[in-house]
Order: structure tokens, then C-alpha cells, then sequence
């Protein structure tokens, strides 16, 4: 370990550990599944940066949304978003989660993913490689280290017009909000 | 006892892809299962009908996202019939070749998913580096390593690259090389017979009365195989064999997928020797202005799954009028896998799940 | 000398038609109420697999067709009138109340298929057992895989009515 990283390990220990350790919550939620289990075994083993993938989303810091998400899928994935511990990232993989994608004119594709839930940074491509998760990760990594990856602070602070745009899009929500005062904003 | 309503989720670890299945559960033995799936219902078939002919090759490939490429050969099948367009000979040996190494690969995906799901990591891993030999293969012969939009119709897009042939060999015979590892590690693992036995088995009469092909069905001994039933491309140009099991549980339908996965490779070896030389796309009308005369076809491949089907009408326009794809896990991974729950440990049902070899977005499109 | 398959099908049901065409194929137009039993005499004839069943939305022609495609799993290689590869069955129905007696007493395999032509297309399969939601979350006005279901009209008075999140200006 260079002298550079004692330093940063010394002065803010928990960052550093968040950083180097991110377990993935294991869903597998759109077309972007084939690529996650290259990533994830020998060849481009995920482990040498930290990425491991857990069985429950209680152990685990960040969501990768792999490909497109569908109207039952974002219930799902939405419950899971809120049953993770703070501090959470999320990255938003392939195309579909930034604008609609391939799926532009589906009728049970939603659109932009950031509207209904934080994100923290996109992997373009359709699929994208296992080299382009690395590099995400690393970018993930800097984000972290300069304060940027808030997403789960955003998400806090604009419950209210989360919880609105889920419902205008889902109808009714089984689950009570999770912040009861409805945020900041 | 009571019974108790438990959701096995699209969030679960034994659970590839994302499907969900609604369990009625006494202790641990399921009473009724009901699957739910719609988790990645896109409403492919309605967008094809907004696509032209054309337009819609690169989409048709992502419904079954462990093999794209039988998608693509369905729906090439299709137009083709349609629009009467013939495809040379070459062409149907290399869409034969690919379409093998595409079976191969997702075989080896299958692999990884079971042997993870049973607790086998290593040999779950050493099928994932195989896979990602094959992957740099495809990666080579057409740009991309998941969606390879290769097929063409009337052909496929290019010709094998120069010294393709000898790395393929090469790919092959270090992959087959392995297969004493593999065999020593799980298959003649009396642990993988023990968890895999007996579990999951489906008779011949449930799958011949819903629907089932593919291992489902060679698995209880009837060796029904569309390559054989109904040749296309350069199938009925080579010997090789069906291969099939008896006993219809988890176990016999792994060990025919071991044993389909060594007749593909030998059978790509064969065709590299039979295949001419020759054209290999036949050229089509400007795709900008297609326009494929009326009428209705109903084409069928076998992709590593089972049957796959395309129902194609069209009336006369640039776009589809309708296509509706019959794919392979539709039977299995609804009626068949209810059916076969009933009875079975909670522990048992991604076992099974997986064994039938169910891929998620096959079922919603 | 046996009749063919379809000879004997003409000579049984008098309200079908059948053609024999190229690539192996039968094609028999029949009515909504001779499906069925059309169904249960090919079945007993040998052809025990139903591949497919779907439905094509003729809006012009204000009908919705119900497709049934039936193979065998035995088939032996013949003439399409006597051996075919696979038989398509057709029916229509009118557009404004699609309704057709099930088949899965005949062919237990339609059940899925049979729920899924419900949930898109409308069309009421009397004597189904579970005619309940299969892939769509929620009630639409119209069907979504009819013809007259505007996709993209559709999200973009959806999803493009959801404002975006952050700061309000």
C-alpha cells in the first residue's frame, strides 16, 4: 500500500472501507444479467475490487440495476433500494435505465430510472463489457472519495417527490414511506 | 400444520433471472405453486409490429438473453419463408457452425447457474471461463460478445475471418480437454447424484400432454429433436446422434445436456470438414422499402432450450402485421414447473427451477 | 385404402374448410363452435402437440383470428393432406366480443397461452379455470396487443407527464 492511501485509510477509515468493499445485492432485473456472471467469476473476477455479490439486500451497499425495469419489476426493486442500509450506491446499467433505450415505446418500461429512484452513475452500452463495470467501479470509487456519490442523501432529502412520481406511475404503494416526514423538500 | 403463503421472489439467490413463484408451503413441502412471471414483460411482440423487416433483427435477439443467436435464426427463418428468398449453401453449414457454438455457450451458462445453485463453485467457474473462450470466438467472428446480430436474411453478414477455422478448432479442443475435470468434479459426483436424484422428475405422459420439448423431453427417453424432425440449415447434411435419458429427474436432464454439449462440438468438427466453399448471403430488396408479400408461417428451430417457434403473418407492409415467438420455456417454466413443485422441499425449487432450464425473459417477451 | 387426413375431416365436419399447401402444412378455417371438437379429432388422429396458441388482431376487417398450431410427435414424413408437418387451425371472431370455449380439456398445454390471449387481446375463453392477470401489472382501457392501443401515446402521456427530481426552481 503506497504512502498515498495510509494517509486517506488513516483520515477517514469508514470511506475507505465502504469503497473497497462493495457487496452487490444479487437481482438479477433485465437483459443486463448475462453480463454480471462473467464479471463476477474467474475470468474478470470482481472480487479484486471488492464487488461481491450478497443473498439480501440488508448485507449490502450497492444496486446494480442491470438493463431495463419493468412496472412490477420497479415495486421490486424499489423495496429492495429502501431495505438497504445507508450509506447505498446505485449504478444504472446499459442503456434502458437512462432514457428507455431499445424499449423506447413499451408501455411497461419506465423511462428514466432517476426519477423514481437516486442514481449514482450510468455503465453505457448494451451490454456493456466487464471491463466497462470495472471502470465504473473505479469512477464509482473517485465519486465516493470526493463526497459525490449521494445518492442515498438525495433520496432523503427528496422523499416526497420520489414517493410522488412512483405513485403517479405505480397507483397505489403497499409499503408506508420510509422517511414518514416526507424529507426536505 | 399450517400452510403458509411464501413469495420466492425475484430477489433470491436461487433464482436466475427475474421470475417469481407464489408457494403454498406446509412445513417445508411445497402444497401448490403458482408462477408469476411479467417481471420483463416489454411487449416485444407489440414493438415488432412498429419495426420494420429489418429494424427488427437487432431487437429480436435480446428475448432470450443466454442465446440470442437462435432468435436471431428463428426470425431469419421466417422472413425467409415469407418472402420466398433462398440461402446458399455456405451459409446454412456457417449458420449451423454458430448456431452449435451458441448451444455450447449456453449450456456452459446453464452449468455455472446449476452448478452454483447446488454449491459446486469450482466447476461453476470453470464453466464461466469456458464460456468466455467461446464468447472471444464470437467476439471475433461479429463484433460483440452478448448480441450478435449475424444472421442476415438470405445469408449471414460475413464470411469467417482468415484463420478463424484453426482458433475455433483450438477453442474446442481445450475446452474438450477438460471434460475428464468436469466429469471427475461433478458429474460422477455422487454428491451432485444424491441432491439431484429422483428430484424434480417429470414423466413422459406430463411433459408430452404440456407442451414440453427439448431435455425436458429427452430426459424421459424420447429423443425428439427438431434438427432431426425437421432439418434446417445444414443439420441433415452430417451424422450425429440424440442423445437421451430415461428417468426424467434433475440428474438425467444434466447429464443430457453434458452429453448434447459434446455432440455439438463434434459436431461443429464436422462441419468445418463438410462445408464448401461458396457465396454466403444471397442479397435481399433495399430493406429500406421491403415489402414481403401476404401470407402466414409458422417456422421452428431447436434452441438449447427446446423447441422454439415463430408464428410470422404478414399482410403485405414493411412491418410485421404480427409475430408471435413460441419459445421453449413457456411450457416449462409454467404449467410443467407447477406441476412438478407439488411435493418437492422449499430447499429443492431453484434445484429444479434451473434444471428445467428455464430463462426468465423467454417467458414474458 | 384409408382416407386421407383430410378427407376425413371434410367428410366429418361439415362447417370447416381445409387446404393442403406447400412446405408440409394443413390449414383448416373453422367455426368458434367447431374448434373444439376439430381439436379432439386431430388429437385422436394422432396429432398430440399443440405448439401455439395465438391470436392476430384484424382491425380492418373487425374480427379477431385465434390460431391453433398442432403438430405431432411422432410424425412419420408424408403428404400434408395425410401427414402434415403441422396443422393450423383458424377461427374469427368478431372484434366487439371475442368469446371461444376452452380447450385444455383436450389439450392440457393451452392453458398458459390461453390466459395470455386474455390479458392482451381481450378474448374470453369460457370455462377457463384461472382467467386472472399473467404478465401485465395493471387494468388497461384497451388491451394493449390490440391494433387500436397507441403504445407510444401511451407513455408519453405516462411516463412523460413524471417530472424529474430535484431542486424546485
Amino acid at each position: 500500500m503506497d504512502r498515498n492511501q495510509l494517509v486517506k485509510w488513516l483520515q477517514a477509515p469508514a470511506k475507505m472501507a465502504h469503497k473497497y468493499s462493495l457487496h452487490a445485492v444479487y437481482f438479477c432485473t433485465g437483459c443486463g444479467i448475462i453480463e454480471v456472471p462473467p464479471t463476477i467469476t474467474a475470468r474478470w473476477d470482481a472480487e479484486r475490487f471488492g464487488v461481491i455479490p450478497t443473498a439480501t439486500p440488508r448485507h449490502a451497499n450497492l444496486f446494480l440495476i442491470t438493463g431495463y425495469v419493468s412496472l412490477k419489476t420497479l415495486r421490486a426493486i424499489i423495496r429492495t433500494y429502501e431495505q438497504m442500509p445507508e450509506p447505498k450506491f446505485s449504478v444504472g446499467f446499459g442503456s434502458c435505465p437512462i432514457n428507455g433505450g431499445m424499449y423506447y415505446d413499451s408501455y411497461n418500461t419506465i423511462k428514466h430510472l432517476d426519477r423514481y429512484m437516486p442514481i449514482d452513475g450510468y455503465i453505457a452500452g448494451c451490454m456493456p463489457r466487464p471491463e466497462a463495470i470495472f471502470v465504473a467501479v473505479t469512477h464509482l470509487w473517485t465519486l465516493i472519495d470526493k463526497d459525490m456519490a449521494d445518492g442515498y442523501k438525495r433520496y432523503r432529502r427528496y422523499y416526497a417527490q420520489y414517493r410522488a412520481n412512483q405513485e403517479r406511475v405505480l397507483g397505489r404503494l403497499e409499503w408506508p414511506p420510509l422517511f414518514p416526514a416526507g424529507g426536505d423538500a | 400444520m399450517r400452510e403458509l403463503e411464501l413469495y420466492f421472489g425475484p430477489q433470491h439467490l436461487g433464482m436466475v433471472g427475474n421470475f417469481s413463484i407464489t408457494l403454498t408451503v406446509e412445513g417445508d413441502r411445497i402444497v401448490k405453486a403458482a408462477a408469476n412471471p411479467g417481471y420483463l414483460h416489454r411487449g416485444f411482440e407489440k414493438l415488432m409490429e412498429l419495426r420494420s423487416w429489418i429494424q427488427n433483427f437487432p431487437m429480436v435477439c435480446r428475448m432470450n438473453v443466454v442465446e440470442p443467436d437462435s432468435m436471431e435464426m428463428i426470425y431469419a427463418m421466417g422472413v425467409e419463408r415469407l418472402a420466398g428468398i433462398e440461402v446458399p449453401e455456405r451459409a446454412q453449414f456457417i449458420r449451423s457452425i454458430y448456431l452449435e457454438l451458441a448451444r455450447v455457450g449456453s449450456h456452459l451458462f446453464g452449468l455455472w447457474a446449476y452448478a452454483n445453485m447446488l454449491g459446486f463453485d469450482t466447476v461453476s467457474q470453470w464453466a464461466m471461463y469456458h464460456r468466455d473462450l467461446i464468447l472471444d470466438l464470437f467476439e471475433e467472428l461479429t463484433g460483440g460478445r452478448v448480441y450478435h446480430i449475424y444472421i442476415w436474411p438470405g445469408g449471414v453478414r460475413r464470411d469467417f475471418p482468415e484463420g478463424f477455422e484453426d482458433r475455433l478448432v483450438t477453442t474446442l479442443h481445450s475446452i474438450g480437454g477438460h471434460v475428464p475435470n468436469y466429469d471427475a468434479a461433478f458429474f460422477h459426483n455422487p454428491v451432485f447424484r444424491q441432491r439431484a436424484a429422483g428430484i424434480g422428475t417429470v414423466t413422459r405422459e406430463d411433459a408430452l400432454a404440456l407442451g414440453g420439448t427439448g431435455q425436458v423431453l429427452r430426459a424421459t427417453g424420447m429423443g425428439y429433436d427438431i434438427r432431426k424432425v425437421d432439418p434446417y440449415a445444414a443439420y441433415g447434411r452430417v451424422p450425429w446422434d440424440v442423445h437421451t435419458r430415461q428417468e426424467g429427474d434433475a440428474y438425467s436432464r444434466i447429464w443430457v445436456v453434458r452429453d448434447e454439449m459434446i455432440e455439438s462440438v463434434h459436431m461443429i468438427f464436422k462441419l468445418l470438414d463438410a462445408m464448401p466453399k461458396g457465396d454466403v448471403y444471397n442479397r435481399i430488396p433495399n430493406p429500406f422499402k421491403w415489402h414481403i408479400p401476404e401470407g402466414d408461417a409458422y417456422v421452428r428451430c431447436e434452441s438449447s432450450r427446446g423447441e422454439l417457434g415463430l408464428y410470422i403473418v404478414s399482410d403485405g407492409g414493411d412491418k410485421p402485421y404480427r409475430a408471435h415467438v413460441r419459445t421453449p420455456s413457456y411450457p416449462h417454466g409454467m404449467t410443467i414447473l407447477e406441476k412438478v413443485l407439488v411435493g418437492e422441499d422449499i430447499a429443492d425449487v431453484g434445484n429444479i427451477m434451473i434444471s428445467l432450464y428455464v430463462v426468465a425473459p423467454e417467458i414474458d417477451r | 385404402m384409408t382416407h386421407s387426413l383430410k378427407a376425413r375431416l371434410d367428410s366429418v365436419f361439415k362447417d370447416i374448410e381445409t387446404e393442403a399447401g406447400r412446405d408440409g402444412r394443413l390449414t383448416v378455417i373453422a367455426t368458434a363452435e367447431s374448434v373444439v371438437p376439430v381439436l379432439r379429432f386431430l388429437k385422436e388422429a394422432g396429432h398430440d402437440y399443440l405448439q401455439l396458441v395465438s391470436c392476430v388482431d384484424w382491425i380492418d376487417r373487425g374480427e379477431i383470428e385465434i390460431v391453433y398450431v398442432l403438430s405431432s410427435y411422432l410424425r412419420t414424413g408424408g403428404e400434408a393432406e395425410d401427414d402434415p408437418a403441422e396443422i393450423v387451425l383458424k377461427t374469427r371472431l368478431p372484434r366487439s366480443a371475442p368469446s371461444l370455449p376452452t380447450s385444455i380439456h383436450v389439450f392440457p398445454a393451452a392453458e398458459p397461452y390461453e390466459r395470455e390471449m386474455h390479458e392482451l387481446y381481450g378474448v374470453r375463453f369460457e370455462g377457463h379455470p384461472r382467467l386472472t392477470p399473467l404478465f401485465l401489472e395493471r387494468e388497461y382501457e384497451i388491451p394493449p396487443f390490440r391494433k387500436d392501443f397507441d403504445t407510444r401515446q401511451y407513455v408519453k402521456d405516462l411516463f412523460g407527464s413524471v417530472p424529474p427530481v430535484g431542486e424546485k426552481s
